[in-house]
């Protein structure tokens, strides 16, 4: 026992002393505090802002400085054109209403002088019609977020709903007020809201995952520097390979979460400081709307997934004969965990946490930390679920230590080439 | 005190390794284990040290099976190695505390040791930015800091200078002058023979041959002469074929029998201009080759 105290002070001094490991902390700190002051500094800058255009507006004239500035915003120039000049009209009234963001403009010109318009960067795009039910979009590069089409086909549904109301004798007031009816609804989540939920557990996921896999190849890294440089001669004289292995993830462990709580609390101290210039914020509220008892399942299922990983990377890294075959090395474990990453993000997305696939990798060990700790968070998961799943993890997490510690003993005497799974079993039965 | 490894088989798979192994060694003495590269001492050493089990035998300590929690074990690794990027007194004191002291008496041990090495200005500083000779007596520290009843060298003067060889050698006595078990392997003959009262020889994972080093070389027939001469050709062609040259110019006589060496000896002082004439003694290099000099 004093032996793995005396390993895990070591190792985690390691960390702590590490530049790298608090620039990291640091760097992620200070990258998370800009965030969380954005709002603020965004808003005193555009009231400095303010301030200078009312200066100018007194000193100078004030209805030309407001004239530019509605030309400038309006540089972005949509053409519209249409044969029948009924529909000219309609749509040209329509459009400058629906697209403010664009200065609409009726062209007479052919299609082939529009698209030379629109190629040469004098507009940005252009709507040809057909008819109210037909047209042609134009744009150069067309955006993965260009929704203009859509609010065309909206417009237009409705500029014919209306056409049709008025044809059909029905009072342009009574018409209007027949497009504009609001449906009011409530709804009541009696379970988890997966709106609510989905952000605060994407990030949770997503520092599980990168913390897992950054600190499981540590683990690997240190075991194999310690064989490449040798000190594994004399460690394995003077202690346990059981105190080193489980030393060494614990102690990584502990280095892992201690850089989490440096983050997240970094995160919550700084948005509780600027609380009102993110309350209109629904996504970033939701986040720090999280309930504490899932901070307690993530401490958990951190831990327990933490172990079956950084256990078989530390075993992995005893058996590497180089640095450099490190990656290579770990790479079955690597895919391993990506891939019940993905099945879980998926699950996710698509709103399924609860599919039989997601309950199955909510009891598999490799998968569990992530699966059972996104369906806790996302759905209801009923206790005895959760108790089983962290029993199995306790269970597979010290079955996996235990044998992560007889392949470090062997491991870590075969120098030369990378020996071969067989090689270890049987260096284990001779040991 | 009195370390007995006791006819140990060691096989890794189908391949034995060793074989009845079997020898002992005294407190206050040092021993010499050796043998080839592959011939099985490493392995001997680690069972020794309880880095993996004999497959049978048994090693005792004052006559009792060795009990590695409270016996302390000092090695010195052929391969050296510690961590390059953490600083000398960081992961010395730490591979003390490893084999149970206190932090506090680590630090005073190694401080200690540091300084009885001249290597105490080197103390903060990180292993990688030091010489091999001074990477090397940082490893002996981690062999000796513990103050173990048991010191096991390997190749322990490979990398330093004559001076460093020197205090290495004056810590060596001093450290068998305290009682303790001391084995050395080296391939260094000459250190052996300096050092080591009594060897083994392991050949093919068996000791080829064990015991006091002085015994060893009583028990070769001394019937041969070594004579250093001005004229050596003449002596050659009086003396006919039991004459033969060596490596330095002498000639080694072959005498019919060890009873007739000193009339020889009369005989050649007064008939040639001699300038040295001895009992020829076989040096631990030639004991080593003819016992380990077959494959391994």
């Amino acid at each position: 026992m004093k032996q793995f105290s005396t390993i895990l002070k070591f190792e985690l001094w390691g960390y702590l002393k590490n530049k790298i490991f608090v620039g990291i902390t640091v760097f992620l700190a200070l990258l998370i505090a800009v965030i969380m002051f954005f709002p603020r500094i965004t808003e005193a800058i555009s009231s400095d802002n303010g301030a200078v255009s009312e200066e100018n507006v007194d000193t100078e004239n004030g209805g030309d400085t407001s004239v530019g500035a509605v030309d400038s915003e309006n540089d972005r120039i949509m053409l519209i054109s249409a044969e029948e000049n009924d529909v000219q009209h309609l749509i040209e009234s329509a459009f400058s209403e629906a697209f403010t963001d664009y200065d609409v403009q009726l062209s007479d010109k052919n299609i082939d002088d529009i698209k030379a318009s629109v190629t040469g960067g004098e507009a940005e795009c252009a709507f040809v019609f057909d008819s109210l039910t037909s047209y042609t979009y134009y744009v150069d590069n067309l955006s993965m977020y260009d929704s203009n089409t859509e609010i065309a086909d909206t417009l237009l549904e409705n500029v014919c709903r209306m056409n049709a109301m008025l044809e059909a004798g029905i009072e342009p007031d009574e018409a209007a007020s027949l497009m504009s009816i609001q449906i009011e609804n409530e709804t009541v989540s009696l379970g988890k809201d997966q709106m609510q939920n989905f952000f605060y557990t994407y990030i949770m996921i997503f520092a599980l995952y990168m913390v897992i896999l950054l600190y499981g190849q540590m683990v690997a890294t240190n075991v194999a520097t310690e064989k490449s440089s040798r000190a594994m001669e004399v460690l394995i004289t003077s202690a346990s390979p059981t105190s080193m292995m489980f030393g060494k993830v614990i102690a990584s462990c502990i280095a892992g979460l201690l850089q989490l709580i440096a983050v997240f609390g970094s995160a919550v101290l700084f948005y509780n400081l600027n609380l009102s210039y993110w309350s209109d914020n629904m996504i970033i509220a939701s986040i720090f709307d999280m309930p504490i008892s899932l901070l307690g399942y993530m401490l958990l299922f951190f831990i327990l997934g933490f172990f079956i990983y950084a256990f078989m990377f530390g075993a992995i890294g005893s058996t590497a004969s180089k640095l450099e075959d490190i990656n290579t090395s770990v790479m079955p474990v690597t895919l391993v965990f990506i891939a019940s990453f993905i099945i879980v993000m998926y699950s996710m997305s698509s709103g399924s946490v609860d599919s039989t696939l997601m309950t199955v990798c909510s009891f598999v060990p490799f998968t569990s930390p992530m699966a059972m700790f996104t369906r806790i968070a996302m759905s209801t998961v009923t206790l005895w679920q959760i108790i089983t799943s962290a029993v199995i993890l306790v269970a597979s997490a010290s079955l996996i230590g235990v044998i992560a510690a007889k392949i470090y003993r062997v491991g870590v005497l075969m120098y030369g080439t990378s020996p071969k799974p067989s090689a270890i079993i049987k260096a284990i039965k001779n040991a | 005190m009195e370390l007995v490894i006791n006819g140990v088989y060691k096989s890794f798979g189908e391949k034995e390794v060793l074989s009845d192994v079997s020898f002992k060694v005294e407190g206050g003495s040092a021993f010499g284990l050796l043998g080839r590269n592959g011939a099985g001492k490493t392995t001997t050493i680690r069972i020794i040290m309880g880095v993996f089990a004999a497959d049978s035998g048994e090693i005792l300590l004052g006559g009792k099976p060795i009990d590695r929690s409270k016996v302390g074990i000092g090695y010195l690794p052929e391969e050296r190695g510690l961590y390059p990027k953490k600083t000398i007194i960081d992961q010395l004191t730490y591979l003390s505390e490893l084999k149970g002291m206190k932090r506090s008496d680590a630090v005073a041990s190694v401080d200690k040791w540091l300084a009885r090495l001249e290597m105490s200005e080197y103390r903060n500083k990180r292993l990688d930015t030091l010489s091999k000779g001074n990477q090397q007596k940082i490893q002996l520290v981690t062999a000796l800091a513990h103050d173990p009843q048991i010191v096991i060298l390997d190749e322990p003067f490979s990398g330093l200078d004559p001076v460093n060889a020197m205090l290495l050698k004056d810590i060596v006595r001093e450290e068998i002058g305290r009682g303790k078990v001391v084995i050395f392997s080296s391939h260094q003959m000459s250190y052996i023979e300096e050092f080591c009262d009594s060897i083994a020889i392991i050949n093919r994972g068996r000791v080829a041959l064990h015991g006091d080093l002085r015994d060893i070389k009583r028990g070769y027939a001394r019937d041969r002469l070594i004579v250093r001469a001005v004229n050596t050709e003449k002596i050659k062609s009086d003396l006919g074929t039991c004459c033969a040259d060596t490596d330095d110019g002498s000639l080694m006589i072959k005498l019919n029998s060890s009873e007739e060496k000193h009339s020889v000896m009369n005989s050649l002082t007064a008939k040639y201009d001699i300038d040295e004439i001895r009992v020829y003694e076989p040096t631990l290099n030639d004991i080593f080759v003819e016992y380990a000099g077959g494959s391994i």
